[in-house]
Formats: structure tokens, sequence, C-alpha cells
């Protein structure tokens, strides 16, 4: 019931914010907090739940973003129309990659991501098609609504919120099915989970491919907003530890985790590179290095952890043998 | 038959840690599987269970060849195990872990719930379901291994060393549960040290010495063989023990 309540006032607040705070700088930060929360949720499905961490999740934003300007640039169609391909892209290289590193252990599996994440910025930056480093641009005077692109940031806002919602209802249903209790399964020890009849390769592919799916709706969403892709913005290594350390500071494998973390981290950057410029680039590494030992240090599961206490603890006494 | 392996070798290099072993198990049985340390009883055993590849031979369920099935298809099949150390699913509360053997055979949350209470009640943990698995000791973490593995309904259930870091009042208690899963219609492979726990439960005995079955048997016959006597205290007291009865010379039992 009291969760009931506290989700109200989180969704109230959520649509009253750009009502509120009606500066553009305003509402264009609250569309990058929810921007870059879809996509740490989406990684959270991987990340958190089954604790499989990819380093490379931006190859799937990446999808998403050329896929969405590419239907523009290249076809004339709307960016929309882009989406599902970059879905369909995205589902078929977590696949490819999945599939032979899934079965190792955990380091396997985040160098393989980031591999692969490198080598296509690699690719897409020498392919003369896709822009090569200019990148691609979408529609500069939007032809009709459907192009999605608008001036005002507050179209965007509630876009992404709606996105956001569909993206944690279906982690929500996830993890309250049979894959999201193996998932957690697997995470703790795989061979336990495997001896109960846990598919443990293919459960975590499944949750590799849904995240990717939905990596790839929030680049294309990126994309949209800000009319072009280029291979740092939409395959740079550095949008994949973006992603990584807000899911991992609001708390990893918790459904509200990366939202916590993104409405923390994007203002702090935001705030940071107006202040500093284009200076502030290269200390966006420094601040996001000192997260990752912060968090591993004091508190490994995050932020919201400190709030949710997860049944009461008992300390063992003749515990297994209870009457 | 319901279970059997055939000619079992599993090598790790050169070295063979279970050496042409085979057995056979009949719906019903108790099977103990003894050995001093380091003989080839737990290889044999996670060869069984598909956690290792065989270097060579078969293992077959009710007749099907599952020597290249793993571990969850097994499970699927009717086989279920614990482990040595237990490997309790931490980030979880005990009715979670059970739930993650109750999810094999019934996909929906609300059934695999109701399920993994009737078996946490089976095995008297009910009053720890909402506990955090990770609060339980070690005989707590036991008995859950025990409830997960009962809840994905095996026909077989294989049990590394359930009883090992129990005390005496809990090998006891372990032991009863033992038997009412047995008289519940499961057929059991037991992997164990402690010798009077072979020998109130077992209904028959296999013994690895160096990765080779040396005997086999009732509980009595096997400890009464000299050559497994051998293996356990070496040669000169398995001549000393000629004129003495064996199973007391050995522990057991006195239950």
């Amino acid at each position: 019931m009291r969760r009931w309540i506290w989700l109200s006032v989180v969704a109230a607040l959520a649509i009253a914010y750009p009502l509120l705070l009606s500066s553009p700088f305003q509402q264009r930060l609250g569309a990058l907090v929810l921007l870059y929360a879809i996509a740490a949720s989406a990684w959270n499905i991987v990340g958190g739940y089954a604790g499989q961490v990819s380093v490379g999740h931006v190859v799937f934003f990446g999808c998403g973003a050329y896929a969405a300007m590419g239907s523009y640039a290249k076809f004339g169609l709307s960016p929309l129309i882009g989406i599902p391909g970059g879905i369909v892209l995205a589902v078929g290289l977590a696949a490819i990659i999945g599939v032979p590193t899934l079965r190792l252990s955990g380091h396997y599996f985040s160098m393989a991501t980031i591999a692969v994440a490198e080598t296509m910025r690699l690719i897409v930056t020498n392919t003369e098609w896709l822009g090569a480093a200019v990148g691609l641009s979408g529609p500069t005077v939007p032809r009709n609504v459907f192009d999605l692109s608008f001036l005002s940031s507050l179209p965007y806002y509630y876009l992404f919120l709606a996105v956001l919602a569909i993206t944690l209802a279906i982690t929500w249903w996830m993890t309250n099915s049979r894959m999201g209790f193996y998932l957690r399964a697997i995470k703790d020890s795989e061979r336990a989970a495997r001896s109960l009849g846990a598919p443990a390769s293919r459960t975590k592919l499944y949750a590799f491919m849904l995240s990717a799916a939905l990596t790839s709706v929030a680049g294309a969403l990126y994309a949209m907003m800000f009319g072009f892709v280029d291979p740092e913005s939409g395959l740079g290594i550095l949008i994949s530890v973006k992603i990584l350390i807000m899911a991992a500071l609001g708390g990893a494998g918790l459904l509200f985790g990366p939202l916590v973390g993104a409405a923390i981290l994007v203002p702090l950057e935001e705030i940071s590179n107006s202040w500093l410029g284009g200076k502030g680039a290269g200390l966006t590494f420094v601040v996001y290095g000192a997260i990752i030992v912060l968090i591993a240090r004091f508190q490994p599961g995050g932020l919201l952890s400190l709030f949710i206490r997860r049944g009461k603890p008992k300390t063992d006494t003749g515990a297994g043998h209870a009457p | 038959m319901l279970l059997e392996a055939r000619n079992i070798t599993k090598a790790f290099g050169s070295f063979k840690a279970v050496d042409d072993a085979s057995v056979t198990l009949e719906q019903g049985d108790i099977l103990g599987l003894i050995g001093p340390n380091g003989a080839g009883k737990s290889t044999f055993f996670n060869c069984l269970t598909g956690d290792l590849k065989t270097t060579s031979g078969r293992v077959l369920f009710e007749g099907a060849d599952i020597t290249d099935f793993t571990p969850e298809l097994r499970a699927e099949l009717g086989l279920a195990r614990t482990f040595q150390v237990p490997q309790t699913f931490e980030g979880m509360t005990v009715l979670e872990n059970v739930m993650i053997g109750a999810f094999l055979r019934s996909s929906h949350r609300k059934e695999a719930e109701a399920k993994a209470h009737a078996v946490l009640e089976r095995v008297g943990m009910s009053r720890l379901a909402d506990a955090p698995a990770r609060s339980l000791g070690t005989p707590g973490r036991k008995r859950l291994e025990i409830a997960r593995a009962l809840a994905t309904e095996p026909k077989v259930l294989l049990l590394d060393e359930a009883m090992a870091g129990l005390n005496a009042h809990e090998v006891k208690l372990a032991i009863d549960l033992v038997r009412d899963i047995h008289r519940s219609g499961i057929t059991l492979v037991i992997v164990e040290h402690i010798m009077e726990v072979i020998m109130s439960l077992a209904s028959r005995v296999m013994v690895f010495h160096q990765g080779k079955e040396i005997a086999r048997g009732s509980p009595r016959e096997v400890t009464s063989n000299p050559a497994v006597i051998a293996a356990y205290l070496g040669t000169r007291a398995a001549k000393a023990a000629a004129g003495h009865t064996p199973v007391e010379l050995m522990g057991g039992p006195d239950l």
C-alpha cells in the first residue's frame, strides 16, 4: 500500500516538473534525466538483475540512433520509422555477442562488449554511407509532427516520460516472472541455478536481447532530440560508462535505481559543463572514475539500497531444524 | 533401471579421478558412495549430475542416454542435487530460494510460491520462509539445499555430503528428513563421509579408492571387506582388524 502512495507521488512530481520549473534549461535537463534513465534502466536488466556487466551498451544505443537518423537522411522517412529497424539491429547484435560470451564468466563478457562497441565505432567512423566522422542529421525543419523535431524540450520530456514508464513496467513485469527469479538466482550461483533447472545461458541471452532492444529505443530518442548522431555521441565509450555508472550509483538490480542515478548525475554533468565550458569534457572522466571508486568502496548496492530493507536480518539460532 | 552409469572415466590431464566406474540404481534404492578423501566419489557424483563432462563412458536415465545433457536438462528429467558447499542464493529469502526449484514445474509465480511454501512446511522451515537466506547458518543452508532440490519434484535426489558440518543432533534430524524423503518414493544417492549416516541409511554401498571401485554391497558387507578397511585405515590396521568386528572399528552403527 505504502509503495503505491510513493509511486503516485513520484509520478505526480514527474508529470508536474516541467510545468513548475519551466525555463528551457530546466525542461531540457528534465528531458535528459528521463532519457538517461531509460538507457540506464534498460542496462539494469542485464547489468543489474542478471549481473552481467556490459560496458559496451552504447553499441545498441548507436543502433537506435543511426537507424532513426538513417531513415530520415537516407530514405526521407520519419525518424520514428527507424525505431523498429534499430530494435531488430540491436537484438541481432546482442545475440551475436551474447551467444559466445554469456557462457563465460563475467569479465570476458564485459571485455567482449567493449571490443564490439569500439569496433563498431571505428567501422561507422570509416563508413561514408553512414556519414563517417560527421554523422547523420535529422530534419532541420520539421515537415510534420511525425518528424519529432521540436524547438521546445517539453514534448520530448513527456515522450521520454512515457517511454520510461513503459521500460519500468516491462522491467517490473520481468522481475516478477520466472525469468526475473532465474536471473537473480543465476547471479548468485549459476551452478546451483542450473542444477535446479534454470537454463542459464538462454535466460541471460534473453535478458541481454531485451536490454539491447530498450537501449536502442533510448538511442533513437536521443538522436531525435538532438537532431543528429555522430560516432562520438552515438557510439562513444563514454556513453556506455555513463549508463553503467547511473545504474550503479542509484542501485543496480533495483527498479528505480537507474532513475535515481540519472537524476543525480545528469544535472551534475550539465551544471559542470556549463561552468567549465569545453574544458569540462576531460573532467567528466575524472568525476566518473571517482564515483566508481566511491560506490565500490562504500555502497556497492547503490544509493537506493540505503532506503530498502529486505526483511529483518535474523541470526541463526537452530535455523534449519524448526519444530 | 532408473539411473545407470556405464564405465565412467573422468581424467584431469593424465590423472584419472574416476577410473572405469559403473553403477546401477533401481527405483527405491538408497545408494551410498563412500571412500577416503580424494577417492573420486564427488567427481563421479558430478558426472552423474552433469556438472562435469565425462572423459568416457555413458550415463543413462530411464534407459535414455543423457551423457551429453546439461545439468538443467537433467533437472527437467527428474535428477536433483545438493552441493557439498551450500550454493545458497544469498540475495533472496528462504522462500525465494525454494521457488527457484519450484519454477521448474510451474511457470507462474503464485503457483511456484504455493509449492515452495508446501516444501518448506515439509522440511520444517516454514517459520523461516521470509528470512533472508544469507542469515542461515550451516544446518539451515544444508536443509535449504534439500528443500530447493525437492521443489523440482525429482525422481532421483543426489545428496553431496548433506550432513558434513552438522553436530550429532543435527545429523540425526537430517537422517530423519532423508528417510522421510525416501518414504515419499524418491530414489537417493548419497555421498557421505560420516559412516553412521551410510550405515543407517544406505541399502547399497559403493566404495571408491584412488578413482576405482574397490567394493560394493550392503553396508555390512563392505565394512567387513578387508580392501575397504585397508583403504581407510591402512593395511596394518586391516590385518589387526581381522579378528575384530570391523563395523565397530569404523565407528558405527550406534544409532
